[in-house]
């Protein structure tokens, strides 16, 4: 039409782009070329850099050519006085700063001006500090950013609380970004270090005459700056529960201190003549210097950890040579050394008793106050105050209810029992797809207040039927348990760690879904093993039970097994100690 | 000057408006030839901004001319429509009141060499003023740095989702402006000043809401997004009700009312959510709040339209008068213009000005718009209304109805970094569908938020260095559909009271629709590269 301006129609320009595009190719091709050929001759000249610059500065990620930079750059500083190489970084650094603005995440680029920052004879921290918030203001996730800044940061020394309100802006503008978060729980520890007295002596815990381990303290925050941060964190996960930083870095908050290394129990058992040690988390005995005193004799004892599946394991066991305990008439002393740790146990076997064992109680507050709190009480009450506010609010909010469950469970296992099953049942419909992870955590939980319940029985009695276990955890607590009933649950397996239960004389585990007794394994005690309706269905699953010399009954009713052809000629066989079995 | 009259013109303009910038735009840029013309000296007429001392000249802008009788100019079977223009400025303005702090006896003696009779008819109330307030600027700082000023006769923010803002990136008519982020929403509730937290992070810092709170309204904003049976069931009834009945408490009821919907308390249910929702969407887009400012002022944006016009052909003319309108009698098209120096104009199009005396002339009933006007105020202040760690803060201020009967009001306060005003001062803008006169409507807001002459126990407000009151006609009365305006004539209205520019923006588009239904609206301009000059064409395909 008249008047109108004319324009290039899309294939002319398509042509046209297409020609540059060659065109580049050809110079880029020419100049890598050069290059290389200039490398293999080691010429480290001013034309090198400009060729390796022109490269570069197209595409950054051309780590071979970054190295070759620094091999030149390196060469210089040998032939230069400091104020040409000052000036010859710097215009590094600003090159680099345009290959940041084509790509701002390019390793090669990043990497390259944490080498030039750390050569450079008078670096200027101040314009790094500044160039990276430029970028992390553009990209507040920008790893590389971050990974430098950390490098920066560190080079020169900026102040902890500087760093500390950094986080704050960052958190301010975007609370959804972990990296801040995370940043924020480095530097408070060094900022507002937890007061070396534990403020409340209602908290203590029971080892209150050792000293308490560098590791129990050192990541723990004072408590008045912790209830500002508290504070913080919920404005975040009030504004929005979905987001999962700020519950993550609440739970880091709440977190307890780590438990201290010890041996948690020593069993010993007279007509065995063998030795049981439980350690505070799994060890390798054979490798951290464990030493059996017996009546003041060092002994040379093998230990063996109850499973060969094991090479790590909370529970080691060792036979004494024969004769040594033998006579009920005799009173023996035994002490286990963890050399390594410092730190032993004694166990008195008095005349006339078959076994001793000496140990803590398994206090609730030591052993499963869940993930949470070296809180006060007061504390956590109110944070769980909130918590349920805003359950109230969003009644299905995934995060929230896990915190809740979590913060009852410090607060009180067995009180808050009831309420913590209803939240599971809750959490298992809303977030179905952890269905699986959920039940296991219950189970974890529902294991951990039976115990506390056994514990203040007094008994050796283990039972928890019926709550839905799918999994068991916390069996290194119940090296002690002559009885275990696990009737009417959703186990699939006995795992290998169930042949910590070195004193089980009974197993019930009806109706169940078990296919596997792995675990049932080398347990010296064990005579009688109820198994009815469960999922054993070959006679290799019931090998396990051969190991257990005592086993008199078996119950396998309701198992895919008994249907095999010649059950009980090929059962007689695998289990000659069997007088009692039930198909 | 080029005689116009040899020329041939598609479409006639006839003032530099907003919407008559984007109808010449859109015009040029299909290849159609466009004259546009107004009879002011400066570019976007109502829509214009104006250094503080062109604002000054612009105040005294009292100039009448007796109309002349050009019917000799006629041909046969036609007659003349008297544009009358030189009234249409008190027309349109009215009610224009200034108000200084700067002790007139200082002023005089320090003003020498500047324009002594800028501010002569504006002090009275300073001088009844009994204690001169010592400033740090002074008056004639002020004439001095008034080039820095970029006070827009209209106050406006663009919406990030807004239809100029979509129209600006479609076109590539960005390219001819910077834009700012507004940067805080703000309240004025029982006394006081407060951010109102809108995007989430401002939820999370807000220190004012209880986490009850935050929970509340996060949920809110994030429900109202989808249309649900819950609020289809209070279609027809007050917004206000429904926001009642979501149990959120006074504080954030109060926010969300008049702060993010931005409507009273009778609008109804839907009115008040396509707003809150309108408002959402366009949250995050380029800020933390729903709103740009273009920098150096939005008298900016009809000039961005009129470059591109011009980049593609278009002829302007300013100081450039149109006394009448040639009309075909028997076709009622109309056939010609004729300028004041009596050239006559043959175009095919043309679009006029809503005015007063051209509806009259036009016999165009516009009686439920007449008399319906803005009222504005323009202070220049010495501080922020709610000082912050920057003092680079583009705050948009919801006033709700101080009292019953009064309107609400709408204020932006613009910092230094807008290019807007000299560093050290403020620019506040404020705007309400007129009751009274604008001083009568606005003057008990600023007298409570500022230091004024008037204002008393105000020490801790910032201080009222310079104001203006006037009264604007309101565009928004007029409906393009209806009127009984020649079949060739199209007539824009003049800025409306509403906070974004849809308004001027729907109806450029729709004149520009009427006049070429098949033509794509203000399509993007071509990268300069692209375009094929005289001569270039056989070079470009051979090499």
């Amino acid at each position: 039409m008249h008047g109108r301006v004319k324009l290039k129609s899309t294939a002319q320009q398509e042509e046209e782009k297409k020609k540059e595009r060659e065109k580049k190719l050809k110079i880029y091709v020419a100049t890598r070329d050069a290059c290389f050929s200039k490398r293999k001759e080691s010429i480290c000249d001013d034309e090198a850099l400009q060729l390796t610059q022109q490269l570069l500065s197209s595409n950054p990620d051309f780590a071979t050519l970054w190295n070759y930079r620094r091999e030149i750059l390196m060469h210089l500083e040998t032939v230069k006085d400091e104020d040409e190489i000052q000036k010859v970084y710097i215009s590094e650094l600003s090159f680099l700063e345009s290959c940041l603005k084509v790509n701002p995440k390019s390793y090669g680029s990043w990497h390259h001006r944490g080498w030039v920052s750390a050569r450079l004879p008078r670096p200027d921290w101040a314009r790094e500090l500044s160039l990276c918030d430029r970028c992390l203001s553009l990209d507040d996730r920008n790893f590389h950013c971050w990974d430098y800044r950390r490098m920066v940061v560190k080079m020169s020394g900026v102040p902890v609380d500087q760093e500390l309100a950094f986080t704050d802006r960052l958190i301010g503008s975007n609370f959804s970004n972990y990296s801040s978060w995370h940043y924020r729980s480095t530097l408070l520890p060094l900022l507002h270090p937890e007061s070396p007295e534990p403020p409340s002596p209602c908290r203590e815990p029971p080892h209150s005459s050792l000293p308490p381990s560098p590791q129990t303290h050192s990541h723990r925050v004072c408590e008045e700056q912790l209830l500002k941060e508290y504070e913080l964190v919920q404005n975040a996960f009030f504004t929005d529960p979905n987001d999962q930083s700020a519950w993550f870095y609440y739970r880091w908050l709440l977190g307890r201190a780590e438990r201290e290394e010890m041996i948690s129990c020593v069993y010993v058992s007279r007509e065995e003549e063998r030795v049981a040690v439980a350690f505070s988390r799994p060890v390798n005995a054979q490798s951290v210097g464990l030493l059996l005193v017996l009546d003041g004799q060092p002994q040379r004892v093998e230990w063996t950890s109850v499973h060969p599946r094991f090479k790590h394991s909370p529970v080691w066991i060792c036979a004494l040579p024969p004769g040594t305990i033998s006579d009920i008439t005799n009173e023996h002393n035994l002490t286990v050394h963890w050399t390594e740790k410092h730190t032993h146990r004694d166990c008195a076997l008095y005349t006339g008793r078959s076994e001793s064992w000496c140990r803590d109680s398994a206090t609730d507050q030591e052993l499963f106050r869940s993930e949470l709190s070296v809180e006060k009480t007061s504390v956590l009450q109110s944070e769980l105050q909130s918590c349920n506010q805003l359950q109230e609010l969003e009644p299905l909010n995934k995060w929230c209810l896990l915190t809740i469950i979590l913060l009852m469970r410090a607060l009180d296992p067995l009180g808050y029992e009831k309420e913590t099953l209803a939240h599971f049942q809750t959490l298992k419909e809303v977030d179905s797809m952890r269905c699986a992870y959920y039940s296991d955590l219950c189970s974890k939980f529902m294991i951990e207040n039976t115990i506390l319940k056994m514990e203040y029985a007094e008994v050796r009695v283990f039972s928890i039927s019926d709550k839905n276990l799918t999994t068991l955890c916390h069996l290194d607590q119940l090296l002690l348990v002559t009885h275990i009933n696990l009737s009417s649950n959703q186990l699939q397996r006995l795992p290998p760690q169930f042949a910590m239960l070195q004193c089980l004389e009974v197993l019930e585990a009806d109706n169940n879904s078990i296919e596997s007794l792995e675990g049932v394994y080398h347990l010296p005690k064990l005579e009688e093993v109820l198994l009815k309706n469960n999922k054993i269905s070959t006679l290799a699953d019931l090998q396990p039970l051969a190991s257990c010399p005592r086993l008199k009954r078996l119950d396998l009713r309701g198992n895919p097994v008994t249907q095999t052809a010649n059950i009980e000629s090929e059962l007689a066989e695998l289990l000659p100690s069997v007088t009692d079995l039930l198909l | 000057m080029f005689p116009l009259q040899l020329l041939y013109f598609y479409v006639w303009i006839m003032s530099l408006g907003l919407a008559e910038s984007v109808v010449a735009a859109a015009f040029s840029r299909v290849g159609q030839r466009v004259l546009h013309v107004d009879r002011r000296s400066y570019y976007a007429a109502n829509w214009a901004s104006f250094t503080f001392n062109g604002l000054l000249t612009w105040i005294q802008q009292h100039h009448v001319k007796e109309a002349q009788d050009w019917s000799s100019l006629l041909e046969e079977g036609e007659e003349l429509i008297y544009l009358s223009n030189s009234k249409s400025e008190s027309d349109s303005i009215s009610n224009v009141q200034v108000f200084s702090v700067f002790h007139p006896t200082t002023q005089a003696s320090q003003t020498e060499g500047e324009e002594p009779e800028a501010d002569q008819p504006t002090t009275s109330a300073a001088q009844s003023q009994s204690e001169p307030i010592k400033k740090k600027i002074s008056y004639p700082q002020l004439l001095k740095e008034g080039r820095r000023f970029n006070i827009d006769l209209v106050s406006k923010l663009m919406y990030s989702r807004g239809s100029l803002v979509d129209l600006l990136i479609k076109s590539n008519v960005s390219r001819y402006a910077e834009f700012k982020n507004v940067t805080r929403i703000l309240t004025y509730r029982h006394g006081k000043v407060q951010q109102v937290p809108c995007s989430r992070a401002d939820v999370f810092a807000s220190r004012q809401l209880s986490v009850v709170e935050k929970r509340k309204l996060m949920r809110f904003l994030t429900s109202c997004m989808e249309e649900t049976e819950e609020q289809q069931a209070y279609n027809g009834r007050p917004y206000l009700e429904f926001l009642c009945d979501q149990q959120l408490g006074d504080n954030l009821q109060d926010f969300l009312l008049h702060s993010i919907a931005m409507v009273t308390e009778d609008t109804p249910t839907e009115e008040g959510l396509t707003s809150t929702r309108h408002f959402l969407r366009c949250l995050g887009r380029y800020g933390n709040t729903p709103f740009l400012f273009p920098v150096y002022g939005l008298g900016e944006i009809p000039q961005c339209f009129c470059r591109m016009c011009a980049v593609f052909g278009g002829i302007y003319c300013l100081r450039h008068s149109v006394n009448c309108l040639v009309m075909d009698k028997e076709t009622n098209r109309c056939k010609a213009v004729i300028d004041s120096r009596g050239q006559r104009i043959s175009c095919s199009h043309f679009v006029v000005e809503e005015d007063k005396c051209v509806s009259v002339c036009l016999s165009v009933c516009l009686s439920c718009c007449l008399f319906r006007s803005l009222s504005r105020a323009v202070l220049i202040t010495d501080g922020s209304i709610l000082p912050s760690d920057s003092d680079q803060q583009v705050s948009m201020v919801t006033v709700p109805p101080i009292a019953a009967g009064c309107p609400a009001v709408k204020m932006v306060e613009l910092c230094s970094s807008t290019m807007t005003c000299m560093p050290g001062t403020y620019l506040v803008h404020l705007t309400c569908q007129s009751v009274g006169s604008a001083y009568e409507d606005l003057s008990p807001v600023v007298t409570r938020m500022f230091h004024t002459p008037e204002s008393h126990d105000q020490e801790n407000c910032p201080s009222v260095l310079w104001c203006l009151y006037f009264n604007m006609a309101d565009g928004s009365g007029l409906e393009a559909e209806g009127h009984n305006l020649p079949s060739n004539v199209y007539m824009c209205s003049g800025p409306d009271g509403g906070l974004g520019h849809e308004h001027a923006i729907k109806q450029a588009e729709s004149i520009f629709q009427k006049i070429l239904p098949e033509e794509d609206f203000c399509p993007p301009a071509p990268n300069p590269e692209d375009i094929i000059y005289d001569g270039d064409n056989t070079s470009s395909s051979s090499s």
